[in-house]
């Protein structure tokens, strides 16, 4: 039987604790996800509600993706933003891994940059656009919103095969040119199917809770998306139910049963559908008085818990699959205090920073327009 | 040899250098462009000129477009070439830097924070509180070039990194200030030249003309010194690969040189003197001068580096120096991870070696192509010259095999091309005997050039006391590899060096100096033929 082949871990030290990089891994990951699910799902509402809006019965729609138009570019901004911040500290983790199954899927990994770049200048065109209400807009919405979908599809294969290096030499010896993908794992699909499928719930919390917002100026038109948000919300959150099933099933059984049956994996596990169940009776609580009550908040604010759980989940699930292959405590650790402190401390500058300048905004739309002077 | 090797039909190194150079093209610009920006807004808001700030407007969007959506994504698309192509150098640039990054990206989150509240909030926020932001937006770009630039000069100058393996060492090495000051002065360049590219057409043109050559000249003055500077820091044998010897390199000063004396003239002329010269097609060469200026640029930042991704860390085709002496005793068979096939007796394993060993520079044809540097080598011959990697130009990392390994790619890199067979006359004696020499000598060696000259040697000799010294050519020197050309090619190789040996010398050769790979491997130089000029 051929042995299988696993990069060797790089011989310098860690640079910092492995809980560390951990953490960081988890929460920056969390904010990526946010935001990508901002930017996928968030693409799909505008999508579906500026082809709806073209009626002029249904002008919150029309009013709806043309406010979606404009931050699309900022949620997709976000989602790079913080996802190369994710794949710094994974790298430094797990690169054995990912350079790995990053090679075997060469072509369609690098092109995740060009697609980026065509979604991205799709979502600016769009919220140029938008407000005239051209026809060509959807198109290219339609283009990005595609494009995205199809850059999810990439990283699923990746992210699966950096987790299967079994399936490495075989692959390589296939197609060394970067011509692969994962397929030959049954879990791809719905794994793939769960990230779509969650990103469009995700953005539906967030809508709910962005809705609530509008409500404070907009009582009807503020109601209408929290409702319409609130409803696609627990709809596509039931489906996740089925697909989440769906993805346990196709997992191998060794490894789903190691996962569930460690004690923190199942504690994550069980947290995290209270949490989800939780989140949909909040919001959907919330959201069928006539006036929607601010359940809504804590079911926002629950599902946000619940994508945390569910990053953790996927840790742990990546963990069990390397569990034969990586032994991260076994890592030689030489932390570099001083830049480590250095890199808190510029972080908190940072967050604060971009406070400031967001207070910045804040306090210029509450002045009197007469403040804001040309010169 | 650790990871599998992502066969394309192009050099891993160009791919990079395409999707590098077109970054630091557009990235530098979010720098100095950021700067301009917030520059010119203050002056416009001081002078009340409400054309100039019209213009700030329209070139802060633009300025967003490209930096915010190219700039950050290509960003990105380096660090997804870099890993798919020198996994191990990547590797061990994280588990160094790791901090570093994470402190760039916080830089690089303020920055792209800012640029989205610049562009958007000119009608929104006071003044005062829209150049703020635009001023922390300058400082987090510059900040994380600051970084980066730390990282990227470690590359070729780790200094004490080497012996402490301490961050700052590494962080802060002997060309990190150089090479600061001089991507802040192209940044400089950088905002003039894009400057233009949303150039008032009315009211104001002059004035903006005016103000980008000013930025051009500014960033053009300071430019040269602190190339200067870096090049007196970066270690010898990257110097040495400056003195002329090769003709990639060569082009490549004059390239960086030309384009940027191109650009400026254009800035003198239709900047400054006449501005309403300045239309798109020569706001589109200034375009092409700045893009051809950075391409130069990197060019020569990557190729001084040679045969180093990491000096004297790892080489350019991702081996380890730590691990050469392992892959040469055990062979490569036994040591790497993803092999194409098991069996090292096929023509397939010395492909297959091709593509590890090689494949990070050179490709069978096209651009670095071996097909016609390998033309006139039998299999033999080959397998004997892999040894010597590191005496040709100095730019070669050592053969990373055993002794099979070398047997297997020589044998492929002999098939590239068929074999020599010449039907010699005294008409073609001359001519044949030159294709011999370039085959067999000509990559170590000239005549009468200033690339090893053997001239010395073989001066005042016949063809047949030329060819007497052949059969010990192995023995003379550990790095000259045995000759074994037919008798017919020995014949007219003896009498072509014969007769070039003889000619008179017109001037002297530059002195014989250049890099020769000992700066990085265990050969032994050959001492130099004493050159005598008549």
């Amino acid at each position: 039987m051929q042995t299988i082949p696993i990069p060797h871990v790089d011989p310098l030290p860690l640079p910092g604790p492995v809980w560390l990089f951990t953490a960081l891994l988890l929460v920056v990951f969390t904010l990526h996800v946010v935001a990508m699910n901002s930017a996928l799902g968030g693409g799909i509402w505008a999508l579906w509600n500026y082809l709806r809006g073209r009626h002029a019965s249904h002008p919150y729609s029309h009013r709806l993706a043309r406010e979606l138009a404009s931050m699309l570019p900022v949620f997709l901004a976000f989602t790079v933003t913080l996802g190369v911040a994710a794949l710094l500290f994974v790298q430094v983790l797990f690169g054995n891994f990912l350079y790995a199954s990053s090679i075997l899927i060469g072509v369609l990994w690098l092109a995740v940059i060009p697609l980026v770049m065509v979604a991205y200048y799709g979502f600016y065109y769009f919220s140029y656009t938008a407000e005239q209400g051209k026809g060509v807009s959807g198109c290219v919405l339609a283009i990005s919103v595609c494009v995205l979908l199809g850059i999810a599809f990439i990283f699923v294969n990746n992210m699966t095969l950096m987790e299967s290096p079994e399936r490495w030499l075989a692959m390589y010896r296939a197609h060394p040119n970067g011509w692969n993908l994962n397929l030959g794992d049954h879990s791809v699909i719905p794994r793939y199917l769960h990230i779509v499928n969650g990103a469009i719930a995700l953005f539906s919390a967030i809508l709910a809770y962005l809705g609530m917002r509008k409500m404070k100026v907009d009582a009807e038109y503020g109601r209408w998306i929290v409702q319409r948000s609130a409803l696609i919300f627990t709809a596509c959150t039931g489906l996740q139910f089925l697909l989440g099933m769906w993805l346990l099933l196709a997992i191998p059984r060794a490894i789903a049963l190691a996962l569930l049956l460690d004690p923190l994996g199942g504690a994550v596990f069980g947290l995290a559908l209270m949490s989800v169940i939780a989140a949909m009776l909040l919001i959907l609580l919330g959201s069928l008085a006539e006036k929607p009550s601010s359940l809504v908040y804590a079911g926002f604010a629950m599902s946000l818990v619940t994508l945390f759980l569910m990053v953790c989940l996927r840790y742990l699930l990546r963990l069990a699959y390397l569990k034969p292959y990586v032994n991260l405590g076994a890592l030689a650790i030489r932390p570099q205090i001083g830049v480590i402190a250095l890199f808190l401390l510029l972080f908190v500058g940072g967050l604060a920073t971009v406070g400031y300048m967001l207070w910045l905004v804040a306090r210029s739309g509450k002045a009197p327009v007469t403040a804001v002077a040309p010169y | 040899m650790n990871y599998p090797l992502w066969q394309l039909a192009i050099p891993g190194g160009m791919l990079i250098a395409l999707v590098a150079v077109l970054h630091v093209f557009v990235s530098h610009f979010a720098v100095g462009g950021g700067f301009f920006l917030v520059l010119t807004e203050n002056l416009a808001r001081r002078q009340k000129d409400a054309a100039l700030l019209d213009y700030c407007r329209r070139h802060s969007r633009f300025f967003a477009l490209l930096t915010l959506v190219f700039g950050a994504i290509s960003g990105v698309g380096i660090w997804f070439t870099i890993g798919l192509v020198s996994p191990e150098a990547t590797s061990t640039l994280i588990h160094t830097f790791v901090w570093a990054w994470a402190i760039e990206w916080v830089f690089f989150f303020v920055e792209i924070a800012a640029a989205i509240i610049y562009y958007r909030t000119w009608d929104s926020l006071p003044a005062r509180d829209h150049q703020i932001v635009g001023w922390i937006y300058f400082v987090a770009a510059w900040m994380s070039l600051f970084v980066i630039n730390g990282i990227l000069t470690f590359m070729l100058t780790p200094g004490r990194w080497i012996e402490t393996q301490n961050f700052w060492d590494g962080m802060f090495n002997p060309t990190f200030l150089p090479s600061l000051v001089a991507r802040s002065a192209v940044s400089v360049i950088l905002a003039g030249i894009f400057g233009y590219v949303t150039l008032p057409r009315q009211e104001g043109r002059e004035k903006v003309a005016r103000l980008a050559a000013l930025w051009m000249i500014a960033g053009a003055l300071v430019l040269p010194l602190a190339l200067w500077w870096y090049f007196a820091r970066i270690p010898q044998f990257s110097r040495l690969y400056l003195n002329g010897v090769l003709i990639g390199v060569r082009h490549a000063v004059r390239g960086g040189v030309g384009f940027t004396l191109l650009a400026l003239a254009i800035a003198l002329v239709c900047g400054v003197w006449k501005p309403r010269w300045m239309r798109a097609p020569v706001v589109a060469l200034l375009v092409i001068c700045g893009l051809g200026m950075i391409g130069a640029g990197e060019y020569l930042r990557e190729f001084v580096r040679k045969p180093w991704v990491i000096n004297q860390v790892i080489y350019a085709n991702d081996v380890r120096a730590a691990q050469m002496e392992t892959l040469q005793a055990k062979g490569v068979s036994h040591t790497a991870n993803f092999l194409l096939t098991d069996d090292t007796t096929s023509a397939a394993y010395g492909e297959n070696l091709f593509h590890l060993q090689c494949g990070s520079c050179h490709a069978a044809q096209g651009y670095r192509g071996m097909r016609r540097r390998v033309e006139g080598w039998d299999s033999e011959f080959a397998a004997d010259i892999l040894q010597h990697l590191p005496m040709m130009h100095g730019t070669m990392p050592p053969y990373a095999g055993d002794e099979v390994d070398r047997k297997a790619l020589g044998s492929y890199l002999a098939a590239l091309n068929p074999a020599w067979h010449f039907e010699i006359t005294d008409g073609n004696r001359l001519e044949v005997g030159e294709r011999v020499f370039e085959a067999r000598c000509g990559h170590c060696h000239s005549v009468n050039g200033n690339f090893r000259p053997l001239r010395g040697v073989f001066e005042n000799q016949t063809p047949a006391q030329v060819q007497e010294m052949f059969p010990a050519l192995g023995a003379m020197s550990p790095n000259m590899p045995n000759f074994n050309a037919p008798d017919d090619q020995a014949q007219a190789l003896a009498f072509y060096i014969s007769h070039e040996a003889g000619k008179p010398l017109l001037h002297k050769p530059a002195p014989p100096e250049m890099p020769t790979g000992t700066t990085h491997s265990q050969l032994v130089r050959p001492a130099q033929p004493r050159l005598e000029v008549r």
